[in-house]
């Protein structure tokens, strides 16, 4: 007890000390102030420094891009504009948004649908003969949506034969299944596909192909084996060891440990991957289109080259329709796949897009 | 007889001693129950025994042969479970005896309707044969544990090792598991290992018992020789009387008996 009285007492000394040198404070305060106050001036000014730096780098890298004094023609810049935002006057009077001329080059290029097959399908009464030839002769499934099916298809037939390569890849450049060295052999050949982008790819196959959707299509499965690959390398980092040493201990083959321990772990997650890279697939399919390889993105280009701005605004809605779609339907497939993914709403795959178009772009 | 013999086997991890010059022989068919409290080396007396781990020093004999790998004749049951969730019940039950068949046939699941049915056999004595097509994933923890029991008995071992594969369940399933691995055992004739903390569910299901503190065998002996003192030698300072009155009348008696001698 009376420890405790003589503790009070010194507290309470103390405190009347501080009150008492309220105009005068101590020393340890004042030190402490000018501390603080110093490494606040030295703060300010490394960020004053960071930022002459950072404002002194990008004068020069406008000067790289000749944004410095740059060759700017505004007057056709806002014709073509006009050519992209076709205006009529309803009644007359209203001006108002052409549509119509959207819809018609829709039709006529064949974006969306092309009539010479789907009229094999849709005709009344239906002809089961031209619904043979449809599904067997002409293999109309994915040529019925015009250009949109040909930048589809790319995007799956290059999705469907990276996968095997990729898995075979991925699961061999895991460190768990090749010893350490060893398995840089494969990621390596994974890091050297990924470092070219599909676009490169595609010029690569031209002389192997010709200029068309076959060599787009090969382009983009190697891309693939280079995407996907990783990332079922770094899912194959996250397993569990229990279910490796359970299979080791019925003294399983390793290629059995292999698939039973460890594949079947990541099995849900793998699709979910691989349906995502089809995704980006379809919207790489857009890119190499662009220089020549067919589907949406070489309509794109084309009407581009013919400065008919109409008819490009109506691709891009054709391409904006095509990536929503697919990537509506992955998104959906994939959040069923693994309940704890949260779902992409609507808004936010349409606000979205232009960022993952442009992501898709450089890969 | 002996079938399992453990010759002054010592593992350290670094610095670490998990095991210290343990010693026992086990004759076949035996149900051995291991005792300690975590850290007292039990797991890594049965993952030793297993082949998982490889021993510092001494020596496993199993049947004659030294364990150096994992071997299809010595099954291990899992804490964990460490069943593949997204595989049926009956799958994993399969995936047991892989070792009998080529890489193709395990994998398509193609193999003898001979081995189909050994997997709908051992899901049978665990009781799961109605749940055969069920998803792993969706089934409690103590049917999870009962498929990795089926699993252990389809790759048709002798010696059954159980790392406290009642650790994670609730009281009532801990007893269903431990009523499953006990019957597996005897109708098998298998040599089990079964390591556990719950002292009353291990007065009820063992026939031996070996006891670990700080990686040593402290004791070794049979039912009628684990007396409150070993307990209490075991675990320490513990309530352990507690443990003996929850259990039911059958160990209650035995209890009993063990404090008058």
């Amino acid at each position: 007890m009376t420890t405790d009285t003589t503790e009070s007492d010194g507290a309470r000394g103390s405190a009347g000390v501080g009150t008492d040198s309220a105009t005068d404070p101590p020393n340890r305060i004042t030190e402490q102030f000018e501390n603080i106050k110093q490494t606040r001036r030295r703060r300010a000014l490394g960020w004053l420094g960071l930022f002459v730096f950072l404002a002194f780098t990008t004068l020069q890298a406008f000067a790289a891009t000749e944004l410095l004094n740059p060759d700017a023609r505004l007057e056709t810049f806002r014709e073509s504009l006009v050519g992209f935002f076709p205006i009529t006057d309803y009644f007359g009077v209203i001006p108002f948004l052409d549509v119509g001329r959207y819809l018609e080059f829709i039709r006529e290029g064949g974006l969306l649908y092309d009539p010479e097959i789907g009229g094999l399908l849709f005709q009344f009464p239906p002809n089961p003969a031209d619904i043979y030839a449809f599904f067997f002769l002409e293999l109309g499934i994915f040529q019925i949506f015009g250009e949109a099916g040909i930048t589809l298809a790319m995007g799956f037939v290059g999705t469907i034969l990276g996968f095997p390569f990729a898995l075979v890849f991925g699961t061999l450049g895991s460190e768990r299944v090749t010893p350490f060295p060893f398995n840089f052999i494969f990621r390596g050949t994974m890091s050297f596909i990924r470092a070219v982008p599909a676009i490169i790819w595609t010029l690569i196959f031209i002389p192997f192909l010709g200029l068309g959707p076959s060599s787009a299509a090969i382009a983009i499965a190697f891309d693939t084996i280079g995407n996907l690959g990783r990332l079922f390398v770094d899912e194959l980092e996250e397993i569990e060891d229990g279910p490796i040493e359970a299979m080791r201990t019925t003294g399983a083959s390793k290629p059995q440990i292999v698939f039973f321990g460890m594949l079947s772990q990541v099995r849900t997650a793998f699709i979910a991957w691989t349906l995502y890279i089809f995704e980006i697939n379809v919207r790489i399919g857009v890119t190499v289109g662009v220089i020549g390889a067919g589907g949406l993105g070489y309509v794109l280009a084309s009407q581009q080259n013919l400065l008919r701005f109409t008819n490009m605004m109506a691709t891009l809605l054709a391409i904006f329709l095509l990536i929503i779609s697919v990537e509506l339907f992955s998104q959906r497939l994939r959040s069923r796949l693994r309940s704890d993914d949260v779902e992409m709403s609507i808004w936010e795959l349409i606000t979205g897009f232009p960022r993952r178009m442009a992501d898709s772009m450089l890969k | 007889m002996t079938y399992i013999e453990v010759d002054g086997l010592t593992k350290r991890f670094g610095d670490t001693v998990a095991l210290d010059d343990v010693s026992f022989e086990v004759p076949p068919g035996e149900f051995v129950i291991v005792l300690g409290v975590s850290g007292s080396g039990k797991s890594t007396l049965l993952r030793t025994l297993s082949g998982l781990l490889s021993p510092t020093e001494g020596e496993i004999l199993i049947d004659g042969e030294p364990m150096i790998e994992p071997r299809p004749d010595v099954a291990m049951i899992f804490q964990q479970h460490n069943i593949i969730g997204d595989m049926t019940a009956y799958s994993n039950s399969l995936s047991g005896g892989v070792h009998r068949s080529g890489f193709l046939s395990s994998v398509l699941q193609l193999q003898d309707t001979e081995e189909k049915h050994r997997a709908l056999d051992a899901l049978d004595t665990v009781g799961l044969l109605e749940e055969a097509e069920q998803k792993a994933r969706r089934m409690s923890g103590g049917q999870q544990q009962r498929v990795g029991i089926a699993r252990a008995l389809v790759q048709q071992p002798s010696v059954l090792l159980a790392d406290e594969p009642v650790a994670s369940l609730d009281p009532g399933s801990a007893q269903d598991v431990m009523e499953y691995l006990r019957t597996a055992s005897d109708d098998r004739d298998l040599t089990t290992f079964c390591s556990l903390h719950q002292v009353n569910i291990a007065r009820k299901f063992g026939h031996r018992f070996i006891g670990l503190r700080d990686g040593k065998k402290v004791f070794d002996g049979y039912r009628d020789e684990l007396t409150i003192d070993v307990i209490d030698d075991l675990y320490g300072d513990i309530d352990t009387e507690g443990m003996f009155v929850s259990d039911d009348g059958d160990a209650d008696a035995e209890t009993d008996e063990v404090a008058t001698t």
